[in-house]
């Protein structure tokens, strides 16, 4: 219960919640950003390195890492581990070929004694996409009944649509704000 | 362990790293700012801060343009110590190429051009190439610099990626910043190439000229210089362009100043109206006057310059001798560099007012001061003949004040007279040698028996003179020796009488027995020879005219003279040394790497030779030149009675001297990568080459410091290899590699465990600790050049080993394709084709070789030729070493 009013505390003391936003290149994770950050569809190039902006949402001020996805960057990824509340972990629904790399990715992630607290928010990117997988199908890939001892969630996104986004980032204030993780 | 364990040993105590991480990584702003300036603050006095390199590169992204500069700064200093880290900053400087504010668009791309590191380099070129051609000119400037340091970096990407033609682009820019920048990285850039990439036409002459009146003095100074190598078409064209650069003599600023002097004298040259080149002259003095007006250092520098002008256009100042007038409170710097340009200044206009100033000078207080205007007084009189008279006169006012070393700087010069004016102005002698007990200093004394024996006919008491020296002839210093020795000689012939005789006797006998210096002797020894065959001779010889001299002591050389002008305003100009001569630049050194290939090609051409090549045809093998074989001790390693010698430190006299510097083809394997080596790697293997083992190895300083006294050793091992001489690598400078063979020599220091191809090496130098690596040992090398054997021998040799002795081994993954050119790939390693035979489908090949101590090796290959699998027996007395002999074989057939 301690834990819980800190946090509560915390959060409303106008501190930020750092959010890492991860997953495999050509994912979606700056449009994501850039979506939640401004509202509007940015062209991108692949992140060499990683992008930082800060978004206001229900009252919390997410800290929102982008770190690159390409293969060369993804060891440094663990270099932004520490201190992070919730990770975003953006799948390409319709890269049906690469999600067994994006699940061991995402395990790995998860093996990350650094984010043992750290809350899931898996987000099935690019469902505009014809061919792209449903939430379910990509829970199944990317075997998140695996998960224990975590609070996570998945939902359906549009980064170029705008759909599904906040509700996910809805979820993840709701469960910080609670205490989650 | 687990990771968790690690915690037990860290300390519990935070040491300031880990605190500057918590606040780098803090949730406030001001926080983070403030944790990034205490890094910069530790970076600058010298601490280590490079493990917060992701921390602070994480506070990159930040509205704040001060800490964004600070973190740029870190970037700088560190990104090369963290290249794999460094390119988490890519993606800020690609999104702060393109922010709305020009000033962080040009931080960005002016702090991409600072991180040298490949990784980074690649992702550089899409916003370099958008910065020039932004819409903000400081942008633009910016990124032109940039250019020019990516070329240092990567010249080819830039020449790839068509940097230089943009760059070309903007001297056509409307901005004279931009364009003085372009021209500035161009001049750069072409510096560092050796094609032609920069050069002026006609069109871009007018831009440049336009741009100069309107950008800042450094940016005139970058075009002035530019157009200073500008080739005029004709003298029209010169006219025009210096018509408008003369505005720039005007400026402020010395540095405009001197680039426009330099620009104007280079385009003087092609002006052949005399009116205008004197009306220029005219022009030019002031600005050079004024400079001397400024601080002393800045003073120094226009005079050196200054030094250089005079020597090409003495009109320029010839009028203006008054401001080279020592002042009593110049540095001494500034009074020997006037003094210097007096004298090139004197003429006989104007020589009394100068050897008054001259005799002044000689009675300061400042020895070198003193003597440098005494001997301007001298060169004043070598240069000036109708002025010659006064300075002698001066001169003797000089001695008779006996300061002693006045004394001795004038008798130096005066000899000096005599050779300019000869049978003048001797009535000086009688004054000259009143002063002979003063002189202590060797060149005033050689310079003095020099004027004895030179007109010792004139000089009653020569030969006691001399002879008042030649008591201390042992001690005296070489020079002297050798003015004693020539002047007696001369003595000799003009007084032929017995005093001199005995003299000569002395003197010659003394500078053949007992000296040292061989140029002394030489000389003695000739001397002696013409006076015992034919003294006739010798007088004509020691005793002709000489050639009347000239003063251009100071003077240099016209084409040094020429390249020095172009480089007015430089360091180079202010040295007097032409710039390759004390600046490595990048092309000089990859001409030295082409002088590099040449003994690789001598080497290939040695190769050829029938006794080692690759391409011999394997019969004329036993064919060696009578000269290779001494160079070669392991032929005569299959006698063991000579092994006592061949184990002496002798060898190593043995091998050609040349030879272990020679660098050899192909790449060798790293063996101390530079990671290991504080910056120093080192790749080395084992060789064999002309019947001789060598550790053909190449040294790599990447370090920041120079590594020298390099030493080797080689531990014990199973075939006691070691080295035969010392090892000869001389002083690496950073950036630089050197090659040697270190010749070898075996069962020397034989290790007396179990087998083992592991060869392991310790290395030394001055500057840093004893490097240890391991080395493979592989057998081939060891193979002897004579282990060719005939078939009837072959078949003997099997025959007589017991079946014991052989051993086999699959190697089944080896494909042998060509057998042609397996066959020569082994003869290489002097495994030789003995016989082929033909089993159900499968080929059997045998081959014989000798191992050092004359021990045989025969060889049988079992394959089908194409497809994977070789089976390779071996039958030798010695069957303990197929391990090695297994691993050699499978070695060379892979490659």
């Amino acid at each position: 219960m301690g834990l819980v009013f800190t946090r509560l505390f915390s959060f409303f003391g106008n501190k930020e919640a750092r959010i890492l936003v991860l997953g495999l290149d050509n994912a979606g994770k700056t449009t994501i950003l850039y979506r939640l950050q401004m509202g509007e569809v940015v062209s991108t190039i692949p992140t060499i390195g990683f992008n930082v902006e800060t978004v206001q949402y229900n009252n919390i001020k997410f800290q929102v890492w982008d770190l690159g996805g390409q293969t060369s960057i993804r060891p440094y990824w663990r270099c932004y581990f520490p201190n992070t509340q919730a990770i975003i972990y953006v799948v390409d629904s319709s890269d049906t070929d690469r999600l067994v790399i994006a699940r061991e990715e995402f395990h790995a992630i998860l093996e990350e004694e650094e984010l043992k607290g750290a809350v899931v928010l898996i987000f099935a990117n690019k469902q505009d996409l014809p061919g792209a997988l449903d939430d379910a199908a990509v829970t199944e890939a990317l075997e998140l009944h695996k998960i224990k001892n975590r609070q996570w969630s998945i939902f359906k996104t549009s980064a170029i649509k705008g759909e599904g986004l906040f509700e996910g980032l809805d979820w993840l204030s709701n469960t910080l704000k609670s205490g989650g993780g | 362990m687990s990771r968790n364990d690690s915690k037990y040993f860290s300390t519990t105590k935070k040491g300031e790293i880990p605190e500057l991480k918590e606040e780098l990584n803090s949730q406030y702003k001001d926080k983070r700012k403030d944790a990034v300036k205490k890094v910069i603050a530790a970076m600058t006095v010298g601490k280590d801060v490079s493990s917060l390199f992701t921390d602070v590169v994480n506070c990159m992204q930040t509205e704040n343009l001060e800490l964004k500069k600070l973190v740029y700064l870190y970037l700088i200093n560190y990104a090369k110590s963290q290249p794999d880290l460094a390119i988490l900053a890519v993606n800020t400087f690609v999104k702060d190429s393109q922010d709305p504010n020009p000033l962080i668009r040009a931080l960005a791309v002016r702090t991409m051009g600072c991180i040298r590191v490949d990784k980074i380099t690649e992702y550089l070129c899409d916003p370099l190439q958008r910065c020039l051609k932004d819409d903000d000119p400081y942008v633009r400037k910016t990124a032109a610099i940039c250019v020019a340091k990516l070329y240092d970096i990567n010249a080819e990407l830039v020449e790839d990626r068509g940097f230089l033609e943009s760059l070309k682009d903007l001297i056509s820019d409307n901005n004279p910043m931009v364009v003085a920048n372009a021209v500035a990285a161009l001049a750069e850039i072409q510096d560092n190439s050796s094609r032609p990439i920069f050069e002026i036409t006609s069109h871009t002459l007018s831009k440049l000229l336009t741009a100069l009146n309107e950008c800042t003095e450094w940016g005139q100074v970058f075009i002035l210089d530019a157009l200073s190598r500008y080739k005029a078409s004709d003298a029209r064209e010169a006219e025009n362009i210096v018509e408008r650069v003369t505005p720039r003599l005007q400026h402020a600023n010395c540095a405009v100043v001197l680039s426009a002097v330099k620009m104007i004298l280079q385009q003087m040259e092609l002006i052949t109206s005399t009116d205008v080149v004197r009306n220029l002259c005219k022009k030019m003095a002031p600005p050079l006057v004024t400079l001397l007006s400024a601080e002393p250092e800045i003073q120094y520098v226009a005079l050196r310059n200054i030094n250089l002008i005079v020597q090409r256009r003495p009109t320029i100042l010839a009028h203006e001798i008054k401001v080279f007038f020592c002042k009593y409170n110049d540095p001494i710097y500034v009074k020997m560099e006037k003094l210097e340009i007096m004298i090139k200044l004197a003429s006989d206009r104007n020589i009394d007012q100068v050897l008054l100033e001259f005799k002044e000078y000689a009675t300061e207080v400042d020895v070198d001061f003193v003597r440098k205007a005494v001997r301007a007084i001298g060169r004043c009189a070598i240069k000036l003949e109708r002025a010659a008279e006064r300075c002698i006169s001066v001169l003797l006012e000089l001695i008779k004040i006996k300061v002693n070393y006045v004394v001795q700087e004038a008798i130096i010069v005066i000899k000096d007279i005599f050779r300019r004016y000869p049978n003048t102005y001797e009535s000086i002698i009688a004054t000259l040698c009143e002063s002979l007990d003063t002189l202590d200093e060797p060149e005033a004394k050689a310079s003095m028996i020099w004027i004895i024996g030179e007109y010792a006919e004139r000089i009653d008491n020569a030969d006691e003179l001399l002879e008042s020296f030649l008591e201390s002839f042992p001690e005296e210093p070489a020079l002297v020796q050798l003015q004693l020795l020539t002047a007696t000689v001369k003595l000799f012939l003009k007084k032929p009488t017995e005093g001199p005789q005995q003299m000569i006797q002395v003197v010659l006998n003394n500078a053949t027995m007992e000296t040292d210096n061989p140029d002394l002797r030489d000389r003695a020894y000739i001397y002696w020879r013409l006076l015992s065959t034919d003294p006739e001779a010798a007088k004509d010889v020691v005793l002709a005219e000489k050639p009347v001299i000239t003063d251009d002591s100071n003077n240099l050389e016209p084409s040094l003279l020429d390249e020095l002008l172009v480089n007015i305003a430089t360091l180079s100009s202010v040295y007097h040394k032409p710039p390759d001569a004390f600046v490595t630049r990048a092309h000089s050194s990859a001409q030295k790497t082409e002088d590099d290939d040449y003994p690789e090609g001598s080497e290939s051409e040695s190769s050829a030779n029938p006794a080692n090549g690759p391409a011999s045809p394997p019969t004329s093998s036993y064919t060696i030149p009578a000269s290779v074989a001494p160079a070669s001790p392991p032929f005569a390693a299959p006698v063991p009675d000579l092994l006592g010698d061949l184990m002496g430190m002798d060898n190593s006299s043995l091998v050609p001297i040349d030879q272990p510097t020679t660098p050899s083809g192909p790449p060798l394997p790293i063996l101390l990568p530079a990671s290991t080596g504080q910056g120093l790697q080192i790749s080395a293997q084992l060789t064999r080459r002309d019947g001789q083992v060598f550790y053909s190895m190449l040294f790599e300083n990447n370090s920041q410091v120079p590594l020298d006294g390099f030493m080797i050793q080689f531990n014990k091992n199973t075939f006691g290899l070691a080295a035969a001489g010392p090892l000869q690598i001389p002083q690496l400078q950073p950036g630089t590699s050197a090659r040697t063979l270190l010749p070898m020599v075996m069962f020397q220091n034989m290790s007396q465990g179990p087998p083992s191809s592991v060869l392991q090496v310790a290395l030394k130098n001055n500057q840093q600790p004893v490097w240890y690596f391991n080395d493979k040992i592989l057998f081939h090398v060891f193979f002897t050049e004579d282990g060719r054997m005939e078939r009837a021998t072959f078949l003997e040799t099997w025959r007589s080993l017991p079946d014991s002795n052989e051993v086999s081994k699959d190697f089944p993954s080896i494909v042998i394709g060509g057998v042609d050119a397996t066959v020569e790939l082994l003869a290489t390693s002097n495994i030789f084709f003995i016989a082929k035979r033909k089993n159900a489908n499968q080929d059997v090949f045998y081959f014989s070789a000798k191992m050092p101590r004359g021990i045989p090796l025969l060889i049988e290959l079992t394959t089908v030729v194409g497809n994977p699998g070789v089976k390779c027996a071996i039958k030798t007395p010695s069957p303990e070493m197929s391990q090695f002999l297994f691993e050699a074989i499978e070695t060379l057939l892979r490659s």
